[in-house]
C-alpha cells in the first residue's frame, strides 16, 4: 500500500505544465538526430531500431540505454525517461511490451547519475555480446 | 537727387538706431536651427494619408491588427511557428515554411521545439529542418530561439549547422523551414 501512496504523491507533486506523452518527448528529446523512425543518418547517427530490444534484455544494455548522454542528460524526470524508453522499445524497437522488463523510475535513477565516458566503445562491446 | 540721398540717409540712420549689429547673427542662427528642426515637428506625419484599411484612429487598433496579421504570415519572423527558429526563412528564399527552395535538400537531422499557436490556443511540436547544399540565402534572418539552450547543453541547443548531420556532404546551409510534427501534449 505504501509504495502506491508514494507513487500517487509523486504524481500529484510532479510539475504538470510540461508533462508530455512519450511520443512527444521522443520528438522533443531524440527525434532531431535519431529521425522519426529511429533509423538515424547513415555514418552519423546509428540506427537504434535493431538494438533497443536486445539491449533492453541485457543488464549492461539496460545501463547503456539510460546512460547514453542524450538520455541521461535530458531534461526529463526519471519517471518520464522510463516511460519514454519503454515507449521507444515497443514503437521503434518493434517489440511487444511482454518481451522485456519495463524500466522503472528507480532503475533510471540508479543508472543515470553515473556518466558513460566511452559511449562508442561500450556500444561496440554490447553489439559483440548480442551475437 | 537730394531727396533720394535724404531718404537713404534717413532710413539707414533709423535702422542703425533700431537694430543692433548682432541681430543679423541672431536671426540667421534662428533661421538655420529652426530650418533644421522643422522636420521634427509632427506636421509632416499628420499630413500623410491614412494607410489602406487602417483604423480611423490610426493608433493601438492598427498596431494590434498588424501584429495579428504577422503572427499568421509565414514570411514574417513573427509567424507563430517561428518561435524557436535561428536562420533564414525558406519562404523568402524560393521555398516555403515546409519545403526547400529548388537546388537544396532538406536535412533529416534537425532541431525540434514547441510553439504556441494563438489562433487556436494549442501548443505544437515544430521541426526546423534546414535546407542544405547551396550557400546562405541571406534574406529574412529570424533569430527567436524560444527554449533554445546554451551550447553546453548540446541536446537542446539550436546553434548548430544541422546540415552537417547529412551523410551526403551537403554541409552548406541555405535556409530553415518550420514544419508541424503534431500537437504537443
Amino acid at each position: 500500500m505504501r509504495p502506491a501512496l508514494l507513487l500517487l504523491l509523486a504524481c500529484t507533486l510532479a510539475p504538470a505544465a510540461r508533462a508530455y506523452q512519450p511520443a512527444v518527448n521522443y520528438m522533443l528529446q531524440c527525434m532531431g538526430c535519431h529521425t522519426p523512425d529511429g533509423s538515424g543518418e547513415p555514418g552519423r547517427v546509428p540506427s537504434m531500431r535493431d538494438t533497443l530490444l536486445p539491449f533492453a534484455r541485457l543488464p549492461a544494455g539496460r545501463r547503456y540505454i539510460v546512460q547514453v548522454p542524450g538520455a541521461a542528460q535530458s531534461t526529463l524526470s526519471d519517471a518520464e525517461l522510463a516511460a519514454l524508453l519503454n515507449w521507444m522499445i515497443v514503437e521503434l524497437g518493434h517489440a511487444t511490451p511482454q518481451a522485456f522488463a519495463p524500466f522503472t523510475a528507480a532503475e533510471i535513477a540508479q543508472y543515470r547519475r553515473t556518466p558513460l565516458i566511452e559511449v562508442r566503445r561500450e556500444r561496440e562491446r554490447l553489439l559483440a555480446l548480442m551475437h | 537727387m537730394n531727396w533720394l540721398d535724404a531718404l537713404a540717409e534717413a532710413s539707414v540712420r533709423s535702422m542703425a538706431q533700431r537694430t543692433s549689429r548682432r541681430s543679423l547673427l541672431a536671426s540667421l542662427g534662428a533661421l538655420l536651427i529652426g530650418g533644421a528642426a522643422l522636420p521634427l515637428l509632427p506636421v509632416a506625419r499628420g499630413a500623410e494619408p491614412p494607410r489602406k484599411g487602417a483604423a480611423p484612429n490610426g493608433g493601438a487598433e492598427d498596431k494590434a491588427a498588424a501584429k495579428a496579421a504577422a503572427l499568421q504570415d509565414p514570411q514574417s519572423c513573427e509567424y507563430w511557428r517561428h518561435c524557436a527558429i535561428d536562420g533564414y526563412l525558406c519562404g523568402c528564399c524560393g521555398g516555403s515554411q515546409h519545403s526547400c527552395p529548388p537546388g537544396t535538400e532538406m536535412s533529416a537531422v534537425t532541431w525540434i521545439g514547441t510553439c504556441h499557436n494563438p489562433a487556436d490556443g494549442l501548443d505544437y511540436v515544430v521541426s526546423y529542418n534546414d535546407c542544405c547544399g547551396k550557400s546562405t540565402c541571406g534574406r529574412c534572418l529570424c533569430n527567436r530561439n524560444e527554449r533554445d539552450t546554451p551550447i553546453y547543453i548540446p541536446f537542446q541547443s539550436n546553434d548548430y549547422n544541422w546540415c552537417s548531420g547529412s551523410s551526403k556532404g551537403n554541409v552548406a546551409y541555405h535556409c530553415s523551414t518550420a514544419r508541424i510534427l503534431g500537437q504537443a501534449r
